[in-house]
């Protein structure tokens, strides 16, 4: 009878063996380092390339990436935040870096600049933009801003003025207007229905003198200014210068279900840095220009921002080999050649030098523009409380509700502060 | 002996009890209990006491509409996904060659259905340009933005669900086979035509296979989630016309971070469905016969 038996000795040379392996699986991953972030294949390619070329010019250091669509990221960060299992290095919105920080969930980095963290070549206001109470918790990935970007050749075809600094709200309108009848085709107009973007809101009402948000988080904006800003999309739907409703509801408010992307329209309110990706789906070459200004044509609502931030989980074991890391990113420039302006244009004045001679048209064009707003643009407003997630959910909700004419401006527009204020209220 | 024989019986089972314990009435426990906390996920729960079910209760007009729209949704679909089943299971009982296949091309889009795949198809299928107003446009129709216009929306789910009639069908198509022969061959001596057949005979005689069907088919329906989410993208919309009640509890958990309301949402519609299931089961002497 063949049978297989275990003893004593079986067992322990098992265990040894075992133990080895673990032994050496502990060694290596003595420096693992965690990294996170959102985005496209794009930016996942040229962030890997950085870890590696990392790992290379640092024996002993392992670097494992894990990256998420926007929507999904958020979710999976609560939940390892909630499991204490952070990543080490984070990507991070300034949507989120108060709410993360004031919860104790990011490490301050002032203790690594100037050691591990190298910010010299950084600007006072990019350093401040990451700051949240007096402390630096985000290190800056990219410069971007708001941006309108717009189908070139469809402009040039139909002989359409194309949108430039400094027009009003209401001539982008009768622009876009125009284009609709000139182009004469079912199913296509000049832009986006934008009345329920937040982001473009925000602009706008920024050149009426009001923050979207005050410095103690209340919703800066009236019942008044509401009706306003919900009126003028309703008079564009009238005009026919943006979409149908039933056409800006199946917006999913990405890239790949916009208007522009979807041949339903030739212009839209995005940021500056999306341009790459929009004319990635785009056959006809796009272009990009600021939001309009306010009726005086002087001031725009618009600001820069750190597009992206890379922070550090306060629940790392290996904070200063992430800090070194995190220093590679954004200030060695043999780095900043592979990230290129992905992320928008690179705060290191040192690194900025070195990209832009490289740069390709669509990297050109966005190094441009921000350029050419920097001298327009106003501070960087206070950030958003909790709630203003849910908040630019119920802009989308009551822009459908009037387009679709389930409600009256004026009424919509009650109902908004409505909601809005218990959102707040709530946080 | 016997004893010892039982404990053998628990050690087989444990890998399921282990299962059972850590991974359905754990986590089910700890759902009730934050269910009476503000919780954020990042911080730790705060008690609360009953403020979440107070909210959702008295204060919520988001739990209004996704209520209105989960019980649209619920009557509608299920009998119509029944009546479906029960038509198709009727003339496939009709011996006709092929059975199986035909069994198996009907049963495929139940196996489909729940994906997100046919979800994101449906999409498309049902959009302003898409396959349904293409067929529509031939017959003259202009038809509407199916999925994206507010009134007609949720009638596209309903269609999706009532489309996954397969495996009620099967159920219904066993049943059939069951039926005693000898009563048809009565009914038919005394001179009874095929439609007083089904509504004397068959209809009855099937009852419990159609409790059945009904009970299981409306706990699915009030637990649907993939096609809203899917074909909402994520908001419910336009104007919350798919707000599932699912669907506004995964937005408070996963978008809003507000856990503790919604495991509040979640234990309310466990107690909706248990409800809805009793009420079944009490009246069911009123028109389920079973053969006693």
């Amino acid at each position: 009878m063949d049978r297989i038996t275990l003893n004593r000795r079986h067992m322990l040379g098992g265990s040894l063996a075992l133990g080895a392996l673990a032994g050496t699986a502990k060694a290596q991953t003595a420096t693992r380092i965690r990294s996170y972030w959102w985005g496209a294949k794009e930016r996942a390619d040229r962030t890997n390339k950085v870890a590696e070329m990392y790992m290379a010019a640092h024996p002993g250091i392992t670097i494992a990436g894990e990256t998420l669509g926007w929507g999904d990221y958020w979710t999976r960060m609560a939940t390892q935040a909630a499991g204490r299992n952070l990543p080490d290095l984070i990507q991070m919105d300034y949507g989120y870096i108060f709410d993360y920080a004031r919860r104790r969930a990011l490490l301050p980095l002032d203790g690594f600049v100037g050691k591990e963290l190298d910010l010299s070549g950084f600007t006072q206001p990019s350093i401040d933009g990451g700051k949240v109470d007096g402390k630096i918790y985000g290190v800056s990935l990219g410069l971007n801003s708001t941006a309108l970007v717009y189908d070139r050749e469809t402009f040039e075809q139909f002989g359409i003025e194309k949108p430039e600094w400094p027009m009003t709200w209401d001539e982008l309108g009768t622009r876009m207007a125009a284009l609709t009848k000139a182009a004469n085709r079912p199913g296509y107009w000049g832009m986006t229905d934008n009345g329920g973007s937040g982001p473009a809101f925000e602009v706008w009402l920024a050149e009426r003198g009001k923050n979207m948000y005050n410095d103690e988080g209340k919703f800066g904006a009236d019942a008044a200014d509401m009706a306003d800003w919900f009126g003028f999309w309703a008079r564009m739907r009238d005009m026919g210068a943006c979409v149908a409703p039933e056409v800006q509801a199946l917006d999913k408010l990405d890239i790949d279900t916009n208007g522009v992307s979807q041949g339903k329209c030739a212009l839209t309110f995005t940021n500056s840095n999306q341009l790459v990706g929009f004319q990635s789906l785009n056959k006809r070459k796009l272009d990009m220009a600021m939001y309009p200004a306010g009726a005086s044509k002087t001031k725009s609502g618009q600001y820069l921002k750190p597009s992206q931030m890379f922070s550090i989980a306060a629940t790392s074991k290996v904070p200063a080999e992430t800090a070194r890391l995190l220093s590679y990113y954004v200030a060695d420039i043999e780095a900043g050649r592979v990230l290129g302006v992905e992320r928008g244009i690179p705060a290191s004045a040192p690194v900025r030098a070195a990209i832009e001679p490289a740069l390709d048209d669509l990297g050109r064009k966005g190094a441009n523009y921000i350029a050419f707003i920097s001298d327009k643009v106003r501070d960087l407003p206070p950030p958003p409380p909790r709630g203003a997630g849910e908040v630019l959910a119920l802009m989308v909700r009551m822009n459908e509700t009037i387009g679709f004419r389930k409600l009256s401006v004026a009424d919509a527009a009650k109902q908004f502060m409505r909601e809005c204020d218990s959102i707040i209220a709530r946080g | 002996m016997r004893r010892r024989r039982s404990l053998v019986g628990y050690v087989f089972l444990l890998p399921w009890l282990a299962g059972f314990f850590g991974l359905t009435l754990g986590p089910a426990m700890a759902s009730l209990y934050l269910s009476f906390t503000s919780y954020d996920l990042i911080g730790t729960p705060g008690w609360i006491g009953l403020d979440n079910y107070v909210r959702i209760l008295t204060a919520d007009s988001k739990v209004a509409d996704s209520v209105h729209v989960t019980l649209l949704y619920v009557a509608m679909s299920v009998p119509l996904k029944l009546g479906f089943a029960l038509a198709i299971a009727l003339i496939l009982n009709k011996g006709i060659m092929g059975l199986s296949l035909y069994r198996a091309l009907f049963y495929l889009p139940s196996l489909l259905g729940a994906s997100v795949a046919i979800a994101t198809l449906w999409r498309r299928v049902f959009a302003g340009d898409g396959l349904v107003n293409h067929v529509l446009l031939q017959f003259g129709i202009e038809g509407p933005s199916w999925v994206s216009d507010p009134n007609t929306a949720l009638y596209t789910l309903v269609a999706l669900s009532v489309w996954q009639f397969g495996s009620p069908m099967i159920i219904f198509l066993a049943g059939l086979r069951q039926l005693p022969q000898d009563l048809y061959e009565a009914a038919s001596i005394d001179g009874a035509t095929k439609r007083q057949q089904f509504w004397r005979i068959t209809l009855p005689m099937l009852t419990p296979v159609i409790f059945f069907n009904m009970v299981v088919q409306t706990i699915d329906a009030f637990k649907a989630f993939t096609p809203a989410f899917i074909v909402s993208g994520g908001s419910g919309g336009p104007i919350n016309a798919t707000l599932f009640y699912t669907l506004y509890l995964y937005q408070e958990a996963f978008g809003y971070l507000r856990m503790g309301y919604a495991a509040a949402l979640a234990w309310l519609l466990v107690l909706a469905i248990v409800a809805v299931t009793a009420v079944a089961f009490v009246t069911q002497r009123l028109w389920v016969h079973y053969d006693e």
